[in-house]
C-alpha cells in the first residue's frame, strides 16, 4: 500500500530546491546521567508558601545521553526533556563535528494534533454499524484544515466527519513526521563517520521551585533556639529526573521576559453543519436558540492532555545537605546523593542542624507620634546575628520560619515568619506575629501655638520582663523633643526600654512645628 | 419504488470510482527565500515554477504564508502581467460546505439503525440556518430530525472555500509554456533574536562566548529548504532603542564588524537552506569566541531620601566588551545573554541572565546578572533639617557590607540630585557623573564592612 514511505518521498520529491538530505534519525528515549540544579521563583517574598499548582522558579537541567551518530547527515531526537524546556537556552555539547541545527517542535503527539498535522493525507475511514456491527472501510483524504472542521473527500464525493451519527473514525498509516509522545528537543548533524559519542544537552526549564523551610525550638528562657532547616524542591514539571544529582541555588538571579513557544495542546474542536431540530424549537418562542444550537454543534471536543498536579508526592528524605559552596555571587546548595526529581511532587532534604542558638526576643512598634487615643499591638520579633559567636555563621537562604516552645511537654506553635537570604555577619531578625499583650497608647496632653505634648504608655500583661522599641516617624519639619533620651535608628527617634513584668513604661515627648 | 428511481437518479451522476481520489496535496511551494527581521515581520520571495497559458488566466499560489498581508504581494515573471488578484480565506468546515450548497442537490444515506440496510437519495438543500432544511423529491425535511444516521456526500467543494488561506492571481500572458514565476511577499508571524552563552571564568577574567539565532515560526505555514536571511533590525519600527541608566550598554561602540551590511541593518545568512516548520524554534550558531576579557562589578543605586528597612543586595554586573581588540569582536544582534559559571565539581550553573539590545561592536557592556548574596548595602536617611526657608540638609548614611573571602569595589550611586545640589560634606571623595548622581567607588574589605557618609545641600 502507498504507505509511510511513499508519503515522504512524494514530499520530498516535490520541491524545486535540492532534494532533502537523506537523513536519518536517532532517537534517544531519556537521559543517562542527570543534573538538577533548582532556582527560586524570582518575584516570590520568603513569606509566600510555595504554590505546588503553580510554580514560578525554574531549573537548570544537564543531561549526558550516550548516542550512536550515524555518519552522514542525521537528526538526533532528545526525547523526555522537561515540558517546561526553553528551547532557546538549550546548550548541547560533544558532537564531534559540531551540530548545524537545533530544533523544538511544539507540537506533541495527540488526538489534536494527528488530525491537525493530517491536512492533504490519505486516511482510512472506518464505519461500523451499530445493527450488524459490520465494519466498512474505504479510502479518504483530508481536505481541510482542522481548524474547527474535518472535511473529507471518499470515492463517493465530499463528507464531513461526525456528522452523520455513524460510528465512524479516521484511520492513519503513520505519525507525521516529527510528532513525538513526550517534549523533544532534536538537533541536526553531520558526521564524517558512524560514531558513539556522549553528548550533553543542558536547558532552562520553567516548572520548579524551593524554598528554605525553618523550624525554632525556642528554650524554657527564651535565650535559645534550636534550629533546624529543610530545603525544600518542588518540581510541576510532566518529567521526572532519576537519581539526578541535584543543587539548589540561593540568591536573586536577572531574568528576562521571554516569549516561550508553549506546548501546543490547541483545544480542537469538531464542529458539523447547522444541526437544530425540530424538538429544540421552543414552544412561544419565534427565535432559534442561538446558544443551544451552538452547544450542539459541538459534537466532539477532543480529548486534551490535562496536565494535572492532582498526585503530589512529598518526599522527606534522610541524607543531609553540607554548607554551600559559592557560585558567583550565589550560593549553591548541593545534595550529597543522587535523588530522583519526580514529576509534580516535592521533596525535602535536612540542610541546617543548630543547636543553641542565642536569640533576644524584642517587642517593636513604628509609631506615628501625633497619634491620639488609639492602642496598637506590638510585633513580636525574634533577633539574633549570623555569626559563630550566636551559634550562626553561616549563609540563610530565605523561607519560612516556625517558632515552636514547649508547653507541659508538647511542642506548641508560637508563631510563622520569615526570613530573607541572610549572610553570614547580617543581624537577622524574624518577625513571628501580633504580641496580643504588648499594647501602646499614645494620648495628648497639652498643647501650645506650635507644639503638642504626649504620652506613650506601654503595658505588659506577662509575668516577665519584655524588651520594647519604637521607632518613630517624625514628619518632615517637625521636631521631636522627648523627656528621656532616645536614640537613632535607621534616621528615626527610636525608644528603647524594658517593661515590668505585668507593668508598664511611659515616654513623655513634645512635637514642635518648625515650619512657620 | 422511489427509493429505486433515485437510486438509478445517482447512479446517472458522475459516479466516483474507488481510484479516483485525487493524491494527497504536496508543498506547493517553490524555491523560498526568506528574509526576517526583529519585529515580527518577514519577506518570503517564492519563485515556482508555473505552466501558464497565452492571455488571461488564474494562477493559484496555496502554501503562502497563512498571515500574508495580501496588499505587499508582487508577482513577476517574464512576458506576465498581474490584473488581478484575490486572498481567500473562506475555510472549508462542514458548515461553509453546507451554507454553500444552499441550492445545491447533495446525497443522502440513510441507515436503518436495526438492519444496518442502506438506502440512498438525492437531496436539495433549501435552508442551512440553524438546522438544514432539505427538498427531497416533493417533501421537506429538516436533516437528521428523528436522529437517525444519515450520511450527507456533497459532489464537489466550492472553489473559494480553502483548507488553508490562499492567493489567487489573475494574469495577462503574453506566450504559454512553462517558466519561473516570482512570487514576493511580507508576512507576520516569523521572528528571530539571538541567544548568547556566556561561560564565566571568574578566577582568570575570562569568558566563553557561543551566539545562536532563534528563529520562531508561528506564521500557521512552513517553509520548506528556505534560503534564510535574518537582518539585526526593525524597518520602520522600533522604540528608538531606549535604555534606562544602568543598561547594559555602558559606552556605545564605533567599529564596524566584519559581517555583511545593507543601509543600517546587519545580516545573518544561514550558512545553508533550512525547513522551518510551524510552530518550531531552531536555532543556528553564529558567534563563537574563547576567552574574552571579562569581570564583575557590584553596583548600587539609591534614590532620592531612600531609607532601605533591610540591607538591600548590590547588583551583580558582568562587565566586558565587544571591541576587536579586548572583545568579542562583532556587533551583536538583540537578545538574551545567559551567563554560567563552574561550580565546585566543574559543572556549569546558570548564574543569570539579561537582555541587551542591538549593540555596536566597539562597545563597552556592563550586564546586570542579578544581585549579590554577599554583598549587601543599608542607605538611611539619618537627618534632614531645614536650614531656611530654601534649603535642606540631607545627611545619608550608607552602610556596605561584604561576606565574601576577598575585598569587592561597589560603585555606590546616589540619585535624585538634580537642580543645583552641593555635597556639603562626605566622607569619601564622590565623582559628580551628571548634575543627577553621584558615584563613590567603595572598597569593602574581606568579610567586613564600610560607611559612607554624605551631606547634601538641596533646595528640595
Amino acid at each position: 500500500m502507498r504507505r509511510p514511505r511513499a508519503i515522504l518521498l512524494g514530499l520530498s520529491l516535490a520541491f524545486g530546491a535540492p532534494p532533502a538530505h537523506a537523513q536519518s534519525i536517532v532517537t534517544s528515549a531519556g537521559p543517562d546521567d542527570v543534573d538538577v540544579t533548582i532556582y527560586r521563583a524570582p518575584g516570590r517574598s520568603a513569606r509566600t508558601p510555595l504554590d505546588l499548582q503553580w510554580l514560578n522558579g525554574y531549573a537548570l537541567i544537564s543531561e549526558t545521553r550516550r548516542i550512536a551518530i550515524p555518519a552522514g547527515e542525521s537528526d538526533i531526537r532528545f526525547e523526555g526533556v522537561a515540558g517546561g524546556i526553553l528551547p532557546q537556552s538549550a546548550i548541547v555539547t560533544g558532537f564531534p563535528d559540531g551540530i548545524v541545527e537545533r530544533n523544538r517542535d511544539a507540537y506533541l503527539l495527540s488526538a489534536n494534533s494527528l488530525i491537525d498535522r493530517s491536512l492533504g493525507r490519505r486516511v482510512h475511514l472506518r464505519r461500523t454499524s451499530s445493527a450488524t456491527g459490520a465494519v466498512t472501510e474505504q479510502e479518504a483524504v483530508i481536505r481541510s484544515g482542522a481548524d474547527g472542521a474535518l472535511v473529507l473527500q471518499t470515492p463517493e464525493g465530499f463528507e464531513a466527519l461526525r456528522c452523520t451519527g455513524l460510528r465512524e473514525t479516521p484511520i492513519f498509516a503513520q505519525v507525521p513526521a516529527g510528532l513525538s509522545a513526550r517534549p523533544t528537543l532534536s538537533v541536526r548533524t553531520r558526521s564524517s563517520r558512524a560514531i558513539a559519542a556522549t553528548v550533553t544537552l543542558s536547558y532552562l526549564s520553567s516548572g520548579f521551585d524551593w524554598q528554605a523551610n525553618y523550624v525554632a525550638n525556642l528554650s524554657a528562657d527564651g535565650t535559645r533556639v534550636d534550629l533546624f532547616a529543610w530545603v525544600t524542591l518542588a518540581s510541576s514539571d510532566e518529567t521526572s529526573f532519576r537519581n539526578a544529582d541535584t543543587q539548589a541555588v540561593a540568591g536573586r538571579l536577572n531574568r528576562e521576559r521571554v516569549d516561550r513557544e508553549e506546548r501546543e495542546e490547541a483545544n480542537l474542536q469538531l464542529r458539523c453543519w447547522p444541526s437544530l431540530r425540530t424538538h429544540h424549537i421552543p414552544l412561544q418562542s419565534s427565535e432559534p436558540p442561538e446558544g443551544d444550537s451552538r452547544r450542539r454543534n459541538m459534537v466532539m471536543n477532543s480529548p486534551v492532555a490535562v496536565t494535572s498536579v492532582g498526585s503530589e508526592d512529598i518526599v522527606l528524605t534522610g541524607t543531609r545537605i553540607p554548607p554551600p559552596e559559592t557560585l558567583g555571587d550565589l550560593k549553591l546548595y548541593r545534595i550529597p546523593e543522587p535523588v530522583t526529581v519526580a514529576a509534580n511532587s516535592q521533596k525535602q532534604v535536612a540542610f541546617l542542624e543548630q543547636n543553641g542558638v542565642a536569640v533576644r526576643t524584642l517587642y517593636r512598634q513604628r509609631l506615628d507620634p501625633e497619634e491620639d487615643g488609639s492602642t496598637q499591638r506590638a510585633t513580636r520579633v525574634l533577633v539574633t546575628r549570623n555569626r559563630t559567636e550566636e551559634g550562626l555563621g553561616l549563609p540563610l537562604p530565605a523561607g519560612r520560619v516556625q517558632l515552636f516552645a514547649l508547653a507541659g511537654g508538647r511542642p506548641i506553635l508560637l508563631g510563622e515568619g520569615s526570613l530573607d537570604d541572610r549572610a553570614v555577619g547580617e543581624d537577622v531578625e524574624i518577625v513571628i506575629g501580633e504580641a496580643p499583650g504588648v499594647i501602646s497608647r499614645i494620648e495628648d496632653i497639652a498643647w501650645g501655638d506650635d507644639w503638642q505634648d504626649h504620652v506613650l504608655t506601654v503595658t505588659n500583661d506577662s509575668p516577665a520582663p519584655v524588651r520594647y522599641e519604637a521607632e518613630f516617624d517624625v514628619v518632615e519639619g517637625d521636631i521631636l523633643r522627648p523627656r528621656a533620651r532616645l536614640s537613632r535608628r535607621n534616621g528615626r527617634p527610636l525608644w528603647a526600654v524594658t517593661v515590668p513584668a505585668n507593668g508598664t513604661a511611659t515616654l513623655r515627648y513634645r512635637l514642635v512645628d518648625s515650619d512657620d | 419504488m422511489r427509493a429505486v428511481i433515485l437510486l438509478s437518479a445517482l447512479l446517472a451522476t458522475p459516479a466516483l470510482a474507488q481510484n479516483t481520489i485525487p493524491p494527497p496535496s504536496q508543498n506547493a511551494q517553490g524555491d523560498v527565500a526568506v528574509t526576517i527581521y526583529n519585529g515580527d515581520l518577514a519577506l518570503v520571495q517564492d519563485t515556482r515554477q508555473l505552466n501558464i497559458p497565452a492571455g488571461r488566466s488564474r494562477q493559484e499560489f496555496p502554501d503562502v504564508s497563512a498571515q500574508i498581508r495580501p496588499e505587499t504581494v508582487t508577482l513577476s515573471g517574464a512576458g506576465v502581467g498581474v490584473v488581478e488578484q484575490n486572498f481567500d480565506f473562506d475555510l472549508l468546515s462542514p458548515q461553509a460546505l453546507m451554507q454553500k450548497a444552499v441550492g445545491e442537490t447533495i446525497t443522502l444515506i440513510r441507515t436503518n439503525p436495526a438492519t444496518g440496510a442502506e438506502v440512498r437519495e438525492r437531496a436539495r438543500v433549501l435552508a442551512a440556518n440553524g438546522g438544514v432544511v432539505l427538498q427531497i423529491g416533493d417533501r421537506i425535511e429538516v436533516l437528521r430530525d428523528d436522529g437517525l444516521p444519515v450520511r450527507v456526500i456533497f459532489d464537489r467543494v466550492p472553489e473559494n472555500l480553502r483548507a488553508r488561506p490562499t492567493l489567487s492571481v489573475t494574469v495577462q500572458s503574453e506566450g504559454a509554456g512553462r517558466r519561473p514565476v516570482t512570487l514576493t511577499y511580507l508576512s507576520a508571524g516569523l521572528g528571530w533574536s539571538a541567544d548568547y552563552v556566556a561561560l564565566f571564568d571568574e578566577n582568570a577574567g575570562r569568558m566563553d562566548v557561543q551566539g545562536w539565532i532563534t528563529l520562531t515560526n508561528n506564521s500557521g505555514t512552513p517553509f520548506v529548504n528556505a534560503n534564510t536571511l535574518l537582518v539585526a533590525g526593525a524597518p520602520g519600527g522600533g522604540n528608538g532603542g531606549y535604555q534606562r541608566r544602568g543598561g547594559p550598554i555602558r559606552q556605545p561602540g564605533t567599529e564596524t564588524s566584519d559581517r555583511e551590511r545593507l543601509g543600517d541593518f546587519y545580516l545573518y545568512p544561514l550558512p545553508e537552506r533550512t525547513t522551518i516548520a510551524n510552530r518550531q524554534t531552531k536555532q543556528v550558531s553564529f558567534l563563537d569566541v574563547h576567552a574574552t576579557p571579562a569581570a564583575r562589578a557590584y553596583e548600587y543605586r539609591n534614590g532620592w531620601l531612600g531609607t532601605t528597612e533591610q540591607p538591600m543586595s548590590a547588583n551583580t554586573v558582568l562587565r566586558f566588551s565587544s571591541s576587536r581588540e579586548q572583545g568579542l569582536g562583532d556587533a551583536l544582534p538583540a537578545g538574551t545573554v545567559r551567563v554560567y559559571q563552574r561550580d565546585a565539581r566543574g559543572n556549569p550553573q546558570f548564574v543569570g541572565e539579561s537582555a541587551i539590545g542591538h549593540t555596536p561592536m566597539g562597545s563597552d557592556l556592563g550586564l546586570t546578572t542579578g544581585q549579590a548574596f554577599d554583598v549587601k548595602v543599608r542607605a538611611v536617611v539619618e537627618r534632614r533639617e531645614r536650614v531656611n526657608s530654601e534649603r535642606w540638609r540631607t545627611t545619608m548614611r550608607y552602610t556596605l557590607t561584604n561576606a565574601r573571602p576577598q575585598p569587592v569595589t561597589v560603585d555606590l550611586m546616589q540619585g535624585g540630585l538634580w537642580g543645583d545640589t552641593r555635597i556639603a560634606e562626605e566622607s569619601m571623595a564622590s565623582e559628580r557623573r551628571s548634575a543627577d548622581e553621584a558615584l563613590w567607588r567603595v572598597l569593602v574589605p574581606a568579610n567586613g564592612e564600610a560607611v559612607v557618609t554624605a551631606t547634601f545641600d538641596t533646595r528640595f
